[in-house]
């Protein structure tokens, strides 16, 4: 049994501490006797206490916290209050990452996460162990995993080494992001939380007035009615600049440094300047393969490449896009690298049928008509604007819009793959191996009923599609979508099939010359039983 | 293609007109406080006339949706599938191959309870269509249904199943 790294109690409790001694203040804010402003003594008092519990308890977590990794299985004994014990078996742990903070990295220790599939959360998290410990962990324990369902899977991994790297398998480097690419990368990535950060950081910078960021002396000679405005676009732009730079200097702490390695049968990333992340995609897990390529970064012929899991996103709690295996390359490359992941062929989709492009149009007048009678709505009512009907001449704009919608979009039924490609400003293309469909759905609204139009949707297990992107061929002609739900579950019975007889015959092949004892395959018990 | 018992209309309008209320109470409720308080000094006299219309409109509209889901409602037992077609303005055909069944619930409502009914969902490890449920089944018909698909999910033997 081995316990965590001795200076895990001090970042524990420090932390800790940060927060009880927060709670505490709050509660002596509270409950500070005396209605009349607030006892500095007895804050303190609370705050000194929460302080001293957190360490407290962080020292006998330490105290109680075990783990060992056997042959099979990877046991953690933890708990304070609460005792609990864990055992995992090695076949079925998914993903394991290891995430180094600044103050980590100075002290040489890391945080290992064991993620399992099935479970919102983390399955184990060990906090901290040493850092070359923590990647030995790593190693055995993805190492123990393949091992545990090598007869499921080595099969798929052996065709997958066959057809992209025939030589060595260990640690090969498959990508690394450049100075360039980052840079482009960071100005134009669009952090939401960045939106809030860069307010918080905006009001710090003003001294909590805005008013004083605001050129009042430069805009006096304004006439009245138009200085509210200028004022509101001013600290509207102010605000969009901090938003950006902090989004940019929080992209490229975030993606600094990322490096793509694949060592056997799993891909391992490392990223981040001042916290480092680093974790592993297991290859026999992915569900689906997304390449997409965004408004900006398609106009400098760069691309981005992320791989789903089952249940699991790394850094689903955590920051977003922390699942691309690929943040941005050229987009040549992604698909390259994209094929030596899953081996699909020549990508040649089928748009859908001319009709849907008129569907598009439609929709667009609609919204334009909509924008108009809005427009006018407000003009009669309120007569502030003056010439409403002039925002009609955005149906100009429909056709080319309308085009540009039929023209991203697409399906195709690749020999063991389904492909589909949506989206004008961010062009998804999914792939989908045909054994990892859950179930295929054909939906016809009432309007693309219609015009005898539906959309067929590939349903995988993997947990992005939570957000409503799953694998769909949108506006395809309602027959041809039937047949291509048929199809699809056709395709996905026959893979299966043969994954299953690839499966049978590697077993027996392997159990014919079965010399290795310390092979998991099947044991000679087994042999004789045949 | 089977088709679900015809009592499950009664669930269906019961729903239909419990959320038909709700929302015709907020909406009207609303109209009737702006005119009685001064938030709204100058509100027109059509305000809590126009709401109710509104109300009952998309009452009477509920009601219609929830009558005619019971015409469109078909699903199958197929070989090596799960077949569902449903949808009043968006039809839905769903295919759920049996390998890929998870585990298969049975469920009753206090509603349905009463008016003698079952449901039962399919689970997937999908994402989207992870609660297939059929409605509207007699208590015996969902058993049975419940049994056929685990024996189904069994036979075909899938693999890890994600």
């Amino acid at each position: 049994m081995r316990s965590l790294h001795p200076a895990s109690i001090a970042v524990r409790s420090l932390s800790r501490s940060l927060n009880t001694g927060f709670m505490f203040f709050v509660v002596g804010v509270v409950v500070s006797p005396g209605g009349n402003g607030i006892d500095l003594l007895s804050i303190f008092g609370l705050v000194a206490v929460g302080i001293v519990v957190g360490i407290v308890y962080e020292f006998a977590y330490y105290k109680r916290f075990r783990y060992d990794l056997t042959d099979d299985t990877f046991d953690v004994t933890s708990g304070v209050l609460a005792r609990r014990d864990r055992e995992l078996p090695l076949g079925r742990v998914q993903n394991v990452d290891i995430r180094q903070n600044v103050l980590g990295r100075v002290l040489g220790i890391a945080a290992v996460h064991v993620e399992t599939a099935g479970g919102g959360q983390t399955e184990v998290s060990l906090e901290y162990v040493a850092e070359d410990e923590a990647h030995r962990l790593r190693r055995q324990l993805r190492s123990g995993a393949s091992r545990g369902d090598s007869d499921a899977d080595d099969l798929e991994a052996g065709d997958r080494t066959a057809v992209s790297d025939p030589g060595t398998a260990d640690d090969e480097l498959l990508f690394e992001i450049e100075p360039r690419e980052l840079v482009i990368l960071s100005v134009f990535t669009i952090d939401p939380g960045a939106s809030l950060l860069g307010g918080i950081a905006l009001s710090f910078a003003s001294g909590f007035d805005p008013a004083t960021l605001l050129p009042g002396d430069r805009i006096g000679w304004l006439p009245g009615p138009e200085t509210g405005l200028f004022v509101l676009v001013w600290g509207l732009l102010l605000f969009l600049l901090a938003a950006w730079v902090v989004s940019a200097v929080l992209t490229f702490t975030r993606y600094y440094g990322f490096r793509l390695t694949r060592a056997d049968d799993e891909l391992y990333y490392e990223r981040g300047l001042l916290q480092r992340y680093s974790g592993t995609i297991p290859l026999e897990k992915v569900q689906t393969l997304t390449i997409s390529r965004s408004v900006p970064f398609r106009w400098f012929g760069y691309a981005a490449l992320s791989v789903e899991t089952a249940g699991y996103a790394p850094g689903q709690s955590d920051s977003r896009g922390t699942e691309s295996a690929i943040p941005l390359a050229d987009a040549d490359r992604v698909t390259e690298l994209a094929r030596a992941i899953e081996p699909f062929g020549p990508v040649d989709l089928e748009s859908p049928p001319r009709r849907a492009r008129e569907r598009y149009a439609i929709r667009y007048l609609l919204v334009v008509a909509a924008g108009v009678g809005i427009a006018a709505l407000v003009a009669r009512y309120t007569g502030a604007l003056g010439r409403w009907y002039l925002l009609a001449a955005l149906a100009v704009l429909v056709p080319p819009a309308a085009h540009l919608k039929w023209t991203s979009r697409g399906y195709q039924v690749d020999d063991r793959y389904f492909l589909t490609r949506t989206g004008v400003w961010r062009r998804t293309t999914k792939v989908v191996p045909y054994y990892r469909v859950q179930a295929v759905l054909h939906q016809a609204t009432i309007f693309q009923r219609r015009r005898s139009l539906a959309s067929v949707t590939a349903d995988t297990a993997s947990s992005a599609s939570l957000l409503g992107r799953a694998a769909t061929a949108h506006d395809i002609d309602a027959e041809r979508g039937l047949e291509l739900q048929a199809d699809l579950e056709e395709r996905l019975q026959e893979r299966l099939r043969a994954r299953k007889r690839q499966r049978t015959v590697g077993q027996r092949f392997r159990e014919a010359d079965d010399g290795d004892p310390s092979d998991e395959g099947p044991s000679p018990e087994s042999d004789d039983e045949r | 293609m089977e088709r679900l018992t015809p009592r499950v209309r009664v669930v269906w309008l019961a729903l239909a007109l419990v959320r038909a209320a709700i929302f015709g109470g907020i909406v009207v409720g609303a109209a009737i406080g702006l005119t009685r308080t001064d938030l709204w000094a100058s509100a027109p006299d059509v305000l809590v006339p126009a709401a109710a219309a509104i109300a009952v409109v998309l009452a009477v509209l509920r009601l219609v949706v929830a009558w005619l889901r019971y015409g469109v409602w078909r699903f199958e037992l197929r070989d090596d599938d799960l077949y569902i077609e449903r949808g009043v303005f968006t039809r839905v055909r769903t295919v759920v191959p049996y390998v890929r069944v998870q585990h298969v619930d049975s469920r009753r409502s206090p509603l349905e309870r009463t008016t003698g009914l079952a449901t039962v969902v399919v689970y997937t490890a999908g994402s989207r269509s992870s609660d297939v449920a059929i409605p509207g089944l007699t208590p015996a018909r969902a058993d049975a249904l419940q049994e056929s698909l685990r024996g189904l999910a069994i036979e075909s033997e899938g693999e890890d199943a994600v």
